[in-house]
């Protein structure tokens, strides 16, 4: 099992989507936001139709069920897929296919959220949440929706520049993918943790001499094609 | 091959691709929006390009995946054909037409479709009614096991003879207020009959029984006061719409509890799924139909000008129709086997 919790949703293409879903503290943390824009709506809405007597109060009325149930369905259709809430901390509603939101999932889940609040304060949907590894509460298990981080985290970068060297011996594919995996992160990781590493991989590397990170740098470029002077 | 070859040979149909998509999804990559002008004139997006594109990158993810690519390349791929692929599955047929199979054939037909699930909420919402109105009628201290002595003499208040509006109390204010509340309160009422059935139907079940036991008391009680004309031909109208819509969300709960009770061929969760998938049809049409309720209750309902006959025979006509409807309409015309649009 791996450590972290990506959701992986295949397409009718046969490849594989990784999703991000998103956990409990930035999702209560956007309904927080979400709760504070209705209530703005809200008072605005009051503002305007207290004057009006009954007819204002039945408009504030029905302006609260509607701010109190469709409010999340009517943005989750947007474009952005998400609640101002939800944009605010990188999120968003998607299907479990990967696919944007449908109106009847987005119902779905929006009105079952009266299960998830059961008891109290959204304890069933918390837990819920906190028993899945893609954090889904009860109206998304229902919906067939997930909440997923927008934007992808890239972890490893271009491979830094490096004169291209043969390895000293041949390489698996394993090892090979380890290598260039290693380079890719060179931009993240420290300068001496990035040697330490490198230093590991002597074995490799034809000059055993001098700087290992130079040396391994230049393995990973001949891994991923560069040809310098050094040919087979 | 190594993987600066590959990217080399493919890049060009990766640009191509995101280039389509950027113009799908009305984006200017931002060094030609001072091109405006020329781009009109580029021909329209060709889809079936699109398509190509779009699996020949999925082909190439694989195999960057299978070959161990770098992998600051294999998620380039990965976030370009997600793109593609929310762009291309995407679906189109919402609208006013949609709206109009979902109003003519796809609700009453999915009502029918919960029929045994349907007469489950009616005998949950009515027998309790019965049981509670008969019970009241012949005692009417009994409302006293449902509301306290305050409460019941609201009730009295409100369909007394000398009452501005029937169904308020004299306090209460205009139509469109009552409007408003009506819709907030009643069709939150319908949604947590169906969000019940999350909890293996109990909480279906509890808010069906919950109402019939509260409405049964409301109308035995007020029979046996003598206020039965007034309160009856101040619900007849409404209750056409508000009463089927209750049992109706409710049927759509039970529909949930069912498929967590007894999944069949299928895992519980994706019974669940597909249980919720054809709820939500039903769904839908209790929300039109208790907004219904909503603007009748408020602003025929309550109308005491109006005679009583006049509102039995409204009300007559309504549960007539409703029923027809639920009944009768989108089934598929005699002998075409499409389904009857009108």
């Amino acid at each position: 099992m791996s450590l972290d919790t990506l959701y992986t949703a295949e397409t009718p293409e046969g490849i594989a989507l990784s999703l991000r879903p998103a956990g409990v503290v930035p999702r209560v943390l956007a309904y927080m936001v979400d709760l504070c824009v209705r209530l703005g709506i809200y008072l605005a809405v009051s503002m305007v139709a207290i004057p009006f007597g009954g007819m204002g109060k039945g408009l504030l009325l029905v302006s609260y069920f509607l701010l109190e149930w469709f409010y999340p369905v009517v943005f989750e259709l947007t474009r952005a897929g998400a609640t101002p809430g939800k944009r605010a901390f990188g999120l968003q509603v998607v299907m479990d296919s990967g696919l944007p939101v449908t109106p009847a999932a987005s119902i779905t889940r929006n009105l079952l959220r009266a299960a998830d609040f059961f008891p109290f304060l959204y304890a069933f949907g918390l837990v819920s949440m906190l028993l899945r590894r893609d954090f889904k509460r009860l109206g998304d298990l229902a919906g067939g929706t997930l909440v997923v981080y927008r934007e992808t985290v890239a972890l490893h970068g271009e491979l830094p520049a490096a004169l291209a060297t043969a390895p000293a011996r041949a390489l698996a594919p394993q090892e090979q993918a380890a290598i260039v995996a290693w380079a890719g992160r060179a931009s993240r990781l420290t300068p001496a943790r990035l040697d330490e590493l490198a230093v590991l991989a002597g074995s490799i590397t034809p000059d055993r001499q001098g700087d290992a990170t130079r040396q391994l740098l230049g393995v990973a470029q001949w891994l991923v094609g560069h040809r310098g002077e050094g040919r087979r | 091959m190594t993987p600066l070859l590959f990217e080399a040979q493919n890049a060009p149909l990766w640009k191509e691709l995101e280039a389509a998509l950027d113009r799908a999804e009305n984006k200017r990559p931002p060094k030609q929006r001072d091109k405006t002008a020329a781009k009109a004139k580029l021909p329209p997006l060709d889809g079936a390009r699109l398509a190509e594109l779009y699996r020949r990158s999925c082909e190439h993810l694989a195999l960057a995946q299978a070959r161990a690519y770098p992998i600051h390349l294999t998620q380039q791929l990965e976030s370009l054909t997600q793109r593609a692929h929310r762009l291309i599955y995407r679906r189109h047929d919402y609208g006013l037409a949609r709206l109009k199979q979902l109003v003519l054939v796809d609700f009453p037909q999915s009502v029918r479709a919960h029929r045994w699930y349907l007469l489950a909420a009616t005998l949950l919402f009515a027998l309790p009614m019965l049981a509670v109105g008969w019970a009241t009628w012949r005692d009417p201290g009994f409302i006293l096991h449902l509301a306290d002595a305050q409460q019941a003499q609201e009730f009295d208040a409100m369909y007394d003879e000398s009452a501005g509006a029937f169904g308020r109390t004299r306090d209460a204010s205009t139509d469109w207020q009552m409007f408003g509340f009506y819709v907030m309160h009643n069709i939150g009422i319908g949604f947590q009959c169906f969000a019940g059935g999350l909890f293996a139907g109990v909480g279906s079940v509890f808010f069906l029984v919950f109402n019939g036991v509260q409405i049964g008391g409301v109308a035995g009680y007020l029979t046996a006061r003598g206020h039965g004309e007034n309160f009856y031909s101040f619900v007849v109208t409404h209750g056409a719409f508000e009463l089927t819509a209750i049992v109706l969300s409710g049927a759509a709960g039970l529909r949930l509890g069912y498929a967590l009770l007894a999944p069949g061929r299928r895992t519980r969760l994706e019974a669940l799924k597909h249980a919720a998938g054809d709820a939500i049809t039903v769904v839908y049409g209790v929300i039109g139909m208790l907004v219904a309720a909503a603007a009748v209750e408020a602003f025929w309902s309550s109308a005491r000008w109006l005679e009583p006959a006049v509102k039995y025979g409204a009300g007559a006509v309504c549960w007539a129709l409703v029923l027809a409807y639920l009944g009768w309409q989108g089934r598929p015309a005699k002998g075409s086997g499409a389904p009857d649009a009108g």
